[in-house]
């Protein structure tokens, strides 16, 4: 809830102290971060009657002197560009100034030399900086999130710019929640280690009266983790409700965009909005597998009948009357029934013409159980079924290369081949790419339970004992991380500390970023965590939300780049 | 949650270097000052707040006030929606009363209790006047084509269909509360009414008429006038939540329903973006029809028939 409340307030303290007719002006970040947080209606009654992005309102020449500018935007330089040129021929009243980070002193004296006609009232930092889509996880939505796999040589201002804004985005998280953390990085990563290096030279030194807040028992935490370290859960197909619409369809900032899907008639082909915050039956759904929610949505199908029935028995005035008051009720109920059933329907579909109960079941196997030979066996299988689709196989092949990378290199080469002749996209060499990325040299976790020994003994056990479900059974390397947390043994040598801090006793507080993005599987993970009362609040955030698709595109454009890139050097 | 003002050092740099500029432009900057169109000073406005007094947009303040702000004179829509908002002030309150009258009537009172049935009526006929002339000046809020002005309009219209809306709900929640309880108490008088003759009478049909007698008479008399009373009023009641009903139709277009995309910032900002661009494509394709339109293909080729006419007359004038 933290995220989401401080987003909220900060909003609201924008807006409440301005009286009058308010036009609120956002860019194409600040968007996001909004609209995941606050709604129209609630924007209404604060007296926001315009909102509008800045590129676009230089274009309109009218004068809207009535109206009250309040100004909601990245202090980027391209921002600061554009608002010289609006203060410079202010169209609006009075300009209120709001900051999502920290601004140069440099940017703020070029503001000042464009308001020749002193229309702005206000300049503030509210750091807002990030899209706090649910109760424990915030993402940085970045667009070029690819960067993070390219060693610094290639490509160094790419990297800079990457590392910047996640060292802003994690400020930002810090300074809404009020604290300054120890600062924690894995070691087998490069991007990480210069991350966190950045984000404690900006807590401890350039801004450390800022950062300088009432010090707790103990000091919270912050980890800067690798995607590569945990290069399965993203390739992984999810059957949880709230992982499964993003793996099959796509959730952007809680809206799924029903357009995608080709199959669907043109009164429907809409977007819907996936909230916690708003929509009560999916906040009790969000984590639970298929099967369930099929069930729940059954049940609230056939309440949804018996309401609908009763409508139709209007017999007396005092029925009218009743249908009438309660119509506002029945419509929301209605839409929100519709909503769900055309979801369930749709990834139904999807699993069935993709065979994913067949594909993800050696998904699964592969993610958790040992057998190099029958593991070999059944992607072969799948890879000549012709009704596996090209990103399946491509998943398959990749999860077989990563758990069997040195067990027999001459079976591995001839699911490479195989796979280059069965899919004509493919680019060829990622699944290499991909090992020399993540391979076993290169990650600290135990990301399969078969380095340390008593990982190998639990793994028996769990093996032995059979699990509820066959296709949830995977848990991502996060959560042995927060479990080494949560017991006090996330070992030095791995996760060393930055600088001279250290840590007496476990932490209270524990924000995790996952530089690469995290997944909605992570994400559940942390929330039953917390559920779980140990004494420890896990927040979780990454660079954005991935999935497979989004996963293998950042790889393939990773790939690109470095091929160009050592073609220049 | 930590915010940072630098409202202080923005101002600091502006006043040095307005102080740079000064010499320079000090007459332009007045220009254009007064440029910018009718101005009126005021200290504070608040235009549709429900929380505050509704204080017109114009009052002239004290100009010589060194915290007024100056803004320009707002749009003619803006007298249009500042009277719905004080229409709704005033059915706010007159609810108020409503209820009070409301719980009044219900007590069980010696007198007639026609005044209270009166005042309720009256109250009840204001209100409904009150929300339902708001709501057609509402309509007048809509404006045509898309620009920003139009956006604007668009959404104050809605922040007042919303309050619209939730008044004439609580209003038919409390009609309906009161036509409940009076339908209670009229089936109680009734019933009353009824043991007290049945326990006077004999079980024998047959006799019916005999047993009546004029005692009996008059009070089953009395019973039915007052039922007829009561049923009056229940009609009268009716007839205005149907009214109410009908705004609440109207206004379910302009609501918006929360929870669902269209209460979403991001998505009304994109398709503002795509009105405004369908707006554009319409009206080129109204140009390019227009140019290529009929009536222009039609004079045109008149007008050169016109030419080649009087062409051929100068050339028969001249070989004649």
């Amino acid at each position: 809830m933290v995220l989401v409340t401080s987003v909220r307030d900060y909003i609201n303290r924008m807006l409440q102290d301005i009286s009058g007719m308010k036009v609120l002006i956002l860019d194409s970040e600040t968007v996001s971060n909004v609209s995941i947080v606050y709604s129209q209606s609630e924007l209404l009654q604060k007296e926001v009657f315009l909102v509008e992005m800045i590129d676009s309102i230089s274009v309109s020449k009218e004068s809207m002197s009535h109206l009250k500018a309040v100004y909601f935007i990245r202090p980027t330089s391209e921002n600061i560009q554009k608002l010289r040129y609006q203060l410079a021929h202010p169209r609006f009243g009075e300009y209120h100034l709001f900051f999502s980070n920290l601004l140069k002193d440099t940017q703020i004296h070029i503001l000042a030399d464009s308001d020749e006609q002193e229309v702005v009232q206000q300049v503030q930092e509210y750091y807002a900086d990030f899209v706090a889509g649910d109760p424990y996880h915030f993402t940085l939505n970045m667009a070029s999130n690819h960067l993070y796999m390219i060693p610094a040589v290639v490509d160094p201002s790419g990297l800079q710019r990457f590392s910047d804004r996640v060292v802003d985005g994690i400020a930002a998280v810090f300074l809404a929640l009020k604290r300054r953390p120890v600062i924690r990085y894995q070691r087998t990563s490069d991007t990480a280690k210069r991350i966190a290096q950045e984000t404690a030279k900006l807590m401890y030194q350039h801004e450390s009266a800022l950062f300088d807040f009432r010090r707790t028992e103990s000091s919270p935490l912050l980890l800067v983790i690798d995607r590569r370290d945990d290069p399965v859960t993203p390739l992984l197909n999810q059957w949880t409700y709230q992982a499964m619409v993003h793996e099959l369809i796509g959730l952007q900032d809680n809206k799924v965009d029903l357009k995608a899907i080709g199959s669907l008639p043109k009164d429907q082909q809409v977007e819907v909005v996936l909230s916690s915050e708003q929509d009560a039956f999916f906040k009790s759904n969000m984590y639970e597998n298929f099967g369930d929610i099929g069930m729940n949505i059954k049940r609230m199908v056939d309440d949804f009948q018996q309401v609908a029935k009763s409508n139709q028995n209007i017999q007396t005035v005092e029925d009218m009357a009743r249908f009438v008051d309660n119509y506002p009720e029945y419509k929301k109920m209605q839409g929100n029934v519709s909503k769900h059933v055309t979801l369930v329907t749709e990834m139904s579909k999807l699993v069935e013409a993709r065979k994913l109960m067949m594909v993800s079941q050696t998904e699964q196997d592969l993610a958790c159980n040992g057998g190099q030979g029958a593991a070999y066996e059944a992607v072969t299988n799948l890879l000549n079924n012709e009704s596996v689709s090209d990103i399946d196989r491509l998943r398959l092949v990749m999860l077989y290369a990563l758990r069997y990378e040195k067990e027999n290199p001459v079976q591995l080469m001839q699911l490479f081949n195989k796979l280059a002749s069965r899919s004509p996209k493919y680019k060829p060499g990622l699944v290499q790419f991909l090992l020399k990325q993540a391979g076993v040299e290169k990650r600290t976790g135990d990301l399969f339970g078969n380095r340390d020994l008593l990982n190998i003994a639990r793994n028996m056990a769990r093996g032995l004992k059979g699990v509820e479900n066959v296709y949830t059974q995977h848990q991502p390397l996060l959560f042995q991380t927060m479990e080494s947390i949560t017991r006090g043994r996330l070992r030095d040598v791995d996760y060393p500390f930055v600088g001279d801090h250290f840590q007496q006793g476990r932490p209270q507080e524990v924000v995790i970023f996952m530089v690469g993005g995290t997944t909605y599987e992570e994400s559940r993970s942390v929330a039953l965590q917390n559920a779980t009362n140990s004494g420890i609040r896990f927040i979780l955030g990454g660079s954005a939300v991935l999935n497979s698709k989004r996963f293998l595109k950042d790889l393939e454009e990773a790939q690109r780049i470095s091929r160009s890139g050592s073609h220049m050097v | 949650m930590a915010t940072r003002n630098r409202t202080l050092l923005f101002r600091k740099y502006r006043n040095s270097l307005r102080s740079v500029r000064a010499p320079l432009s000090s007459s332009s900057l007045t220009g254009t000052r007064s440029g910018v169109g009718p101005v009126i000073e005021m200290a504070s406005t608040s235009l549709l707040n429900p929380n505050r007094s509704y204080a017109p947009v114009s009052t002239t303040e004290d100009p010589g006030n060194s915290s007024a702000i100056t803004v320009g004179l707002p749009p003619a829509w803006v007298d249009v929606s500042e009277e719905i908002s004080v229409n709704i002030q005033r059915a706010r309150t007159k609810m108020a009363e409503l209820g009070k009258a409301h719980a009044k009537a219900l007590m069980p009172s010696f007198g007639d209790g026609k005044e209270d049935q009166h005042n309720i009526e009256s109250l009840t006929q204001e209100i409904t006047f009150l929300l339902k002339k708001s709501e057609k000046q509402l309509q007048r809020l809509s404006a045509a084509g898309p620009s920003e002005d139009s956006n604007v309009r668009k959404n104050v219209q809605r922040s007042l269909a919303t309050d619209l809306q939730l008044l004439s709900m609580e209003l038919r929640k409390k009609q309906s509360t009161y036509l409940k309880r009076l339908r209670q108490q009229k089936e109680d008088g009734v019933d009353l009414e009824m043991n007290l003759s049945r326990n006077r009478y004999r079980p024998d049909e047959d006799d019916f008429g005999d047993m009546l007698n004029e005692n009996q008479m008059s009070k089953i008399k009395k019973s039915e006038e007052v039922s007829v009373e009561r049923e009056k009023e229940i009609q009268q009641v009716v007839e205005s939540v149907n009214d109410l009903a009908q705004i609440m139709k109207d206004l379910s277009t302009l609501v918006i329903d929360q929870g669902t995309i269209v209460d979403r910032i991001d998505y009304n900002i994109e398709n503002v973006g795509t009105t405004v661009e369908d707006g554009l494509k319409q009206l080129q394709k109204a140009e390019r029809t227009q140019r290529h339109g009929g009536m222009v293909k039609c004079a045109s080729v008149l007008v050169i028939l016109c030419f080649i006419m009087l062409l051929l007359l100068i050339l028969k004038e001249i070989f004649v």
